[in-house]
């Protein structure tokens, strides 16, 4: 017996029945692109043709084209890794641990974080990669067999765990996604006019015929995924953070990496779910799938996790005066009060003191502001990873090698760039994919005991 | 009529049976024989003839099309008559002389394959010791030097021939001779007995030749001090080694004073701190900060304008002690904390042995210097008047008559030989030179002088050359030639000899008839000459060709003393003169890697750090720190500098710690106009690297301290090219330093193992038993004995290829070089009541403390101590950057050799950040053939001074200094085929050769009596970084400083 709650709030607002919600989540599919759907998408496109031609000239002519230099050796091209893989952490989070937890809230959002992962991740990829100085033989970081006898990889490396780390969890998140899709793809496939539609929709439907038997399957794999992606999230990120844990850099060599690093990431993976969906839930008409309550959900993660970063800042400190080392005294006070104080300020006040207004209920509830606010959260976590990798590197232990480091155009452009690749493929996705899981949407559209 | 017969081929056919019906449908039922051909062991092709037609005909057109690809042809040529003694990847080593300025050091060249590739110390050569500056290491590549003349010039015009050139040239010196007109030949310094020789030829023919010499940094007051007070007009050889108390007024002469190889290795005898012969004093007077001054126990600073009174102060100070005369000297002229008064304290506890110079030009600056020494007994102990040296003996007057005799037409002819007065002594030398009928350059590319000269007979580089030197009385070296000339090129004196008609005859016919040469080979003229000179001596071949051998010659030392007979009556109203100046003093200097700029072109000197400021590519007006708050100058600025109505506009500005206060400094030498596309060319568009700093120089008196200078601020801003730039060390435990009066009380003093906690849950690697039980490498340096003089820094360039990468890049901080030397300033604390009463301050916040409460007279910049530390990569036994590669790019050897394979490098990076010494170098780049790094790595002539048993690297990769690994090899190998036992591996790495105060040891810790092994087991040694636990194999030994012995 279905019958609505007299507590709780609605998940779905509008009075929506089911023809209402696929109407309105096919719309733009099976509507020509609209006006500002064609403005954003030649935005897109013209940085990701930014993102072209820096990486044209990185690659032709060296990696010299960057500032990079004998002592900061990595700069804008780990800080962009690691702030894409982290905004790259919501996606699973969502769709899977707050599937093992029951979130129901989860489903009008979970579909556009994940592909938002997906492409981040696609973002994050791209920087390890090409800042291999001949990334001609990149493939040497697996673990193929080759013909010169026991050659191998190092699997003492935190470099190589990265390679495991981030293909799997690309690989899986793709899965999970895909799979999620089906049902709503087969739904388009019934919908659509044209030929070529419907043969493409039609292939990646696979064949969904929504009987019981395939919804129980479909059932059973979403649970196993979410289950095999649950570690994952933890995972990638940890590991991500021993890229540095692992290090003897004073500033890197930090055990409170793991848990600070996955804390960092879904606190700015929130902050672009946010970004993304309140320009979505505007453009697109879906106020009533993404509500304020979603919105309001999402700020209660970023305050309790910008919080936990907050702190993790406040215990690096207190363990470097605490350890004794000088080298590790210095580099913290010098993240401060060194040269490079803007970047380590501008961290602290996006980080640990923008986020404390979420404990005001206007904050939560008014989209304008969390928009900004969440763009606020992603600078912050920007600069925290080149408060990391730069500011700890440039003065290490001999001041003989004492450097200053700042960003080459080439290296802007590649950041810039990869916004062009996440925003062309998240355009893509928003014109020829649902955004919104219509049939999970379907089960919430009234509150269940 | 139809033929109903019917022939079957078997029962088959007739019965038509279906197997039978079936196999005929298939035309060629059966297999081809092919298939076994093709089907061997491995090759497995069930085909059949169709199928063999199909991969023929695909084979034959890809194979075909793959043809047709021009593949670039690679010439790898054998030696058709293989020379005896040569065999292919074999070095060959021979003595020679270096030809990189007049000091003459003894060399050792290594030639592969012909092609000379590197330059040593000849270990028996007394001049240098085994050691080699860095402008000698660098010679080499000037050899190899794109901008040389390919061929004679005559009028502007290439001339080929060189008999058409001579025709041309001796005409107008026939002419020149008739007409009774004055011939001058102007050379730098010439010690070489047998070019003397030659030039004396050259004047019996042309009687009215006059040979002038003067030094491009001149040595004149010197030189005419010497004259009035010993009657003879040279500069003496000083013995550094027996010297235990050494006090210099200015004289770099560790880095570019007279001969600085010799006196660096002497000076690092008592430097080293031992409990028999104690340790020397050193105390510096100043007023820019030489490499010479950053070693010193003391340093003052002063000002140089005032020098002449400052050292008759010290003369008066020793005068009272001893009771000779004094001479009036006007108040004022003792420096702050009686330091003149201490100095010659130091001096009178050390009669006899100890030295004081001074690297003034000013005639009576040096006569007070030599009325010092002869009180202080120093004649015939540690300055040796009568074995005089010969490396500098320029005329300033004369030089200044035949400019003038040029000018007013007294003279019709000059020739240039090593001589570039246009740069380095007056600007009106091109006027003048203009003005001659006949004016000739010997030198070796179209230099300043031989722009303007009409005839250009380029000489020889050293490496091409037959001669021999003697750069101080007695002691000989030869110089001969280890390639055939690289170009069209003839030696100067060979010149010289055939316009006098004065050429041996090199034919072999008459060579052998006569018995001077066995076989008939070709052979030098000049050598022949040279080998008529010396047969007098030698009296036979063998003696001749053993001298050649090794490189020197030596006769016994002359006994005599030279007596001092000087007198001071002029001193006192110079003095009074000198003590009134009151402006900002300029003084002029040379940098240790380009000297006087006769390297104008070399990229290596160019990328070579100062020693002391780590500027590269430029030179600076350096600025006491109180002048730059004055003048409002920060970093990046520059300054306008006027000296005579001589204005430089917009020179780089450097706020230099130790710069005297009222003084700045510039280095001559740059500003070349006329060098090539490294230096500077005014001819092909190439700009100047830094300015010309001699033009500031009075040519009457030579003086390269120049009172009262205007200088402001310039409008422009200019970012300086630096290694290093940051400054102090911050009070971390990277280099340990201690007292000789500590250091005697205990051997340990500073270098307290305690402050290094190492706590491991991890055993030590035990390499006898994991790893090779005959090898352990591992290095030594005695940051006493290390003057930070940078000769291991080319040096290490030249052996293991490091490329260039020019001004820009080191810029952005991605300079090469894998040795490096690190030098840190400490600031003297002016404020003992802070920092709890530190003699010195390290970190950059107490710095700009004192910064802003001293303001004005910035005594703690005026007064700083400096360190040098060579750095390079330590080769940990528990490496960081081993554990990060993620594809084992870069490994440990069985050896303890950290390993860096190329090939296998994606460059990641990783390692160099892990790197807690900062001594990875990445390849950003593609630093060979790449003409955007136009230095010597991208033309064919150039790369010809690549050591081929070493990579060039790829761009993108790693790399980093191998400990020689090259070298290693060769050593075992030799040790192995010559059935040595491993512990009679003789390797040298690169580094420790070149370094003339042998500072570097390098060696095998599992031979207990190597060099290396007993300094692992001194007091002093101390690991970098040790508390990491990386365990390095890079021991430094405690800097220990004289300072509590006057």
């Amino acid at each position: 017996m279905i019958h609505d709650s007299l507590i709780r709030e609605r998940l779905v607002t509008g009075d929506k029945t089911a023809a209402d919600v696929t109407r309105d989540i096919t719309r733009p599919i099976l509507n020509q692109p609209t006006k500002s759907w064609k403005i954003g998408f030649t935005l897109s496109l013209i940085f990701l043709g930014i993102f072209g031609i820096s990486l044209f000239n990185t690659i032709w002519t060296g990696i010299g084209v960057w500032n990079i230099n004998k002592t900061v050796m990595w700069g804008w091209d780990i800080t962009n890794f690691v702030f894409w893989v982290g905004i790259g952490h919501a996606g699973t989070l969502i769709s899977a641990v707050l599937l093992l937890f029951r979130q129901k809230w989860r489903m009008s959002i979970n579909r556009s974080a994940e592909a938002m992962t997906i492409f981040a991740v696609v973002c994050a990829a791209m920087f390890p990669v090409f800042h291999m100085g001949r990334v001609w033989v990149g493939y040497w970081a697996l673990p193929l067999p080759n013909a010169f006898g026991s050659l191998w990889v190092n699997f003492n490396s935190p470099l190589l765990w990265d390679v495991f780390a981030i293909s799997t969890y690309f690989s899986v998140s793709l899965l999970f996604w895909y799979i999620g899709l089906i049902p709503d793809i087969a739904t388009i496939r019934d919908k659509v006019k044209t030929k070529t539609a419907k043969f493409w929709y039609g292939f990646f439907s696979m064949g969904w015929t929504g009987s019981t038997r395939t919804w129980a399957r479909y059932e059973l794999i979403s649970l196993i995924l979410a289950g095999l992606s649950t570690p994952l999230v933890l995972s990638v990120h940890t590991i991500v953070s021993t890229d540095f844990a692992t290090s003897i850099v004073p500033g890197w060599h930090t055990t409170i990496f793991p848990p600070y690093f996955v804390a960092g990431a879904i606190f700015s993976g929130f902050g672009m779910v946010a970004t993304l969906l309140i320009v979505a839930r505007k453009v697109m008409n879906y106020e009533n799938y993404i509500t304020i309550g979603h919105l309001e959900a999402m700020t209660k993660i970023i305050m309790v996790t910008g919080s936990i970063v907050g702190i993790a800042y406040l215990t690096e400190f207190f363990i470097a005066w605490y350890s004794g080392v000088e080298y590790e005294q210095y580099a913290f006070i010098n993240r401060a009060t060194g040269p490079y104080w803007w970047a380590y300020w501008s961290m602290m006040s996006c980080n640990l003191i923008a986020p404390q207004v979420f404990w005001f209920k206007w904050a939560r509830t008014t989209p304008w502001f969390i928009f900004i606010m969440s763009i606020v959260v992603n600078v912050g976590m920007w600069f925290e990873r080149f408060v990391i990798i730069v500011t700890s590197l440039h003065r290490d232990y001999l001041p003989s090698s004492w450097v200053m480091y700042s960003g080459s155009l080439t290296e802007i452009g590649l950041f810039l760039g990869t916004f062009g690749i996440f925003f062309t493929c998240f355009f893509l996705f928003a014109k020829y994919m649902p955004v919104i899981n219509m049939a999970e949407v379907k089960t919430i559209l009234r509150n269940r005991e | 009529m139809s033929n109903n017969i019917k022939y079957w081929k078997g029962e088959e056919e007739l019965n038509r049976d279906a197997s039978f019906i079936a196999a005929q449908k298939n035309e060629f039922n059966e297999a081809l024989p092919l298939e076994e051909v093709l089907s061997e062991d491995g090759f497995e092709l069930n085909s059949n003839r169709r199928d063999f037609l199909k991969y023929f005909g695909f084979s034959v057109t890809a194979v075909t099309l793959a043809a047709c690809y021009k593949t670039k042809v690679r010439y790898a040529v054998p030696y058709l008559v293989k020379p005896e003694d040569i065999t292919p990847g074999v070095a060959n080593y021979f003595r020679s002389t270096c030809g990189g300025c007049s000091v003459s050091c003894g060399i050792e060249v290594k030639v592969r394959e012909g092609r000379p590739i590197k330059v040593d110390g000849n270990p028996d050569s007394v001049i240098s010791n085994g050691g080699l500056c860095a402008s000698g290491q660098a010679s080499i590549l000037s050899l190899y030097d794109t901008e040389r003349l390919a061929n004679p010039l005559s009028k502007g015009a290439e001339v080929t021939d060189w008999t058409k050139m001579d025709a041309d040239i001796v005409a107008e010196l026939k002419a020149i001779q008739t007409a009774g007109g004055k011939i001058a030949l102007v050379s730098g310094s010439i010690n070489s007995p047998s070019t003397l020789k030659a030039i004396e030829s050259f004047k019996t023919v042309y009687p009215t030749t006059e040979h002038v010499s003067y030094d491009a940094v001149s040595y004149n007051g010197m030189l005419n001090a010497n004259l009035a007070d010993f009657g003879k007009r040279a500069l003496p050889r000083y013995n550094f080694e027996k010297a235990k108390t050494v006090v210099s007024f200015g004289a770099d002469f560790l880095g570019t004073w007279l001969s600085p190889v010799e006196f660096t290795k002497g000076y690092t005898k008592h430097r080293i701190p031992t409990v028999e012969g104690g340790m020397s004093i050193h105390i510096q007077f100043e007023s820019s900060l030489s490499m010479t001054g950053t070693n010193a126990d003391y340093r003052f600073p002063m000002q140089s304008s005032r020098e002449l009174a400052y050292v008759t102060t010290l003369y008066n100070a020793i005068a009272r002690a001893s009771g000779a005369k004094e001479v009036a000297v006007p108040t004022n002229s003792e420096l702050a904390g009686n330091s003149i008064e201490k100095a010659a304290k130091a001096l009178l506890a050390q009669k006899g042995s100890s030295i004081v110079i001074s690297g003034s030009n000013n005639v009576e600056v040096q006569k007070v210097i030599n009325a010092t020494n002869a009180l202080l007994n120093n004649y015939g102990s540690t300055i040796d008047m009568v074995n005089s040296s010969n490396q500098f003996k320029g005329d300033d007057t004369a030089m200044n008559n035949t400019l003038n005799g040029l000018k007013n037409g007294s003279i019709s002819a000059v020739i240039f030989y090593n001589a570039n007065p246009v740069f380095n002594h007056n600007k009106e030398w091109s006027v003048a030179i203009s003005k001659a009928k006949l004016s000739v350059s010997f030198s070796q590319s179209k230099d300043e002088t031989a722009a303007v000269c009409g005839y250009v007979c380029p000489d020889n580089h050293y490496l091409e050359s037959w001669s021999d030197a003697e750069p101080v009385n007695g002691v000989f070296h030869f110089t001969q030639p280890t390639i055939s000339n690289v170009f069209n090129t003839r030696q100067a004196q060979e010149s010289l000899l055939s316009w006098a008609n004065a050429l041996p005859s090199t034919d072999g016919d008459t060579l052998k008839a006569k018995g001077i040469l066995s076989q008939k080979p070709h052979a030098a003229a000049f050598y022949l000459f040279i080998k008529n000179n010396w047969m007098a001596k030698f009296g036979s071949d063998e003696a001749f060709n053993k001298a050649l051998e090794m490189g020197i010659y030596q006769e016994a030392p002359l006994s005599s003393v030279s007596a001092y007979a000087g007198n001071l009556a002029s001193v006192a109203e110079a003095a009074m003169k000198s003590s009134k100046s009151t402006g900002i003093d300029l003084v002029l200097y040379q940098s240790v890697g380009m000297r006087d700029g006769a390297s104008g072109n070399n990229p290596w000197l160019y990328e070579l750090p100062d020693s002391v400021s780590k500027v590269c590519w430029d030179n600076y007006v350096a600025l006491p720190k109180s002048l730059a708050e004055k003048l409002n100058i920060a970093e990046d600025d520059t300054v306008n500098i006027e000296v005579n109505g001589i204005k430089l506009n917009n020179v780089p500005a450097l706020i230099q710690p130790g710069q005297a206060n009222n003084t700045v400094s510039l280095a001559v030498g740059f500003g070349r106009t006329h060098a090539g596309k490294v230096g500077g060319s005014v001819e092909k568009g190439f700009k100047s690297v830094g300015v010309n700093a001699f033009n500031f120089v009075n040519p009457t008196d030579r003086n390269y301290v120049i009172g009262d200078v205007k200088i402001s601020k310039g409008d422009e801003t200019y970012h300086l090219a630096q290694t290093q730039t940051h400054h102090s060390i911050e009070g971390r435990d990277i280099v340990r330093e201690s007292t000789f009066a500590a250091w005697q009380k205990n051997p340990k003093a500073g270098n307290d193992k305690a402050k290094t906690h190492v706590y491991t849950i991890w055993e030590k690697r035990d390499y006898r038993k994991d790893g090779s039980p005959n090898h352990l490498w591992a290095m030594a340096i005695d940051l006493n004995a290390c003057t930070g003089c940078g000769s291991c820094v080319v040096s290490c360039s030249i052996e293991n290829n490091v490329p260039v990468v020019g001004r820009d890049e080191i810029r952005l901080r991605r300079e090469m070089h894998w040795i490096r030397i690190d030098r840190y300033y400490s600031f003297a604390n002016t404020h003992k009541d802070q920092f709890e009463g530190a003699n010195y301050i390290t970190r950059e916040k107490q710095i700009a403390e004192v910064d802003s409460q001293d303001k004005g007279e910035f005594a703690h910049w005026e007064n700083v101590n400096v360190i040098h530390q060579p750095m390079m990569c330590q080769h940990c036994a528990a490496a960081p950057c081993e554990s990060v590669c993620p594809v084992l790019a870069t490994t440990h050897s069985s050896e303890g050799l950290n390993q860096m394979t190329y090939n296998r490098c994606i460059g990641t990076k990783y390692c160099g950040n892990n790197c807690p010494y900062k001594v990875r170098r990445f390849n950003w780049f593609r630093y060979n053939d790449n003409d955007a790094f136009d230095f010597h790595f991208n033309n064919p002539l150039g790369k010809m001074v690549i050591n081929p048993d070493v990579t060039v690297r790829t761009r993108g990769v790693m790399e980093k200094c191998s400990f020689c690994v090259q070298r290693i090899q060769e050593g075992k190998l030799k040790a192995k085929r010559d059935g040595k036992s491993p512990n009679e591996v003789e390797v040298k790495t690169a580094c420790q050769k070149a370094c003339p105060s042998n500072a570097i040891v390098f060696g095998d810790l599992h031979n207990e009596n190597s060099e290396v092994s007993k300094l692992y087991k001194n007091e002093r040694g101390f690991g970098v970084l040790e508390e990491l636990n990386v365990q390095s194999s890079v021991m430094y030994m405690t800097k220990i400083r004289n300072t509590e012995n006057i």
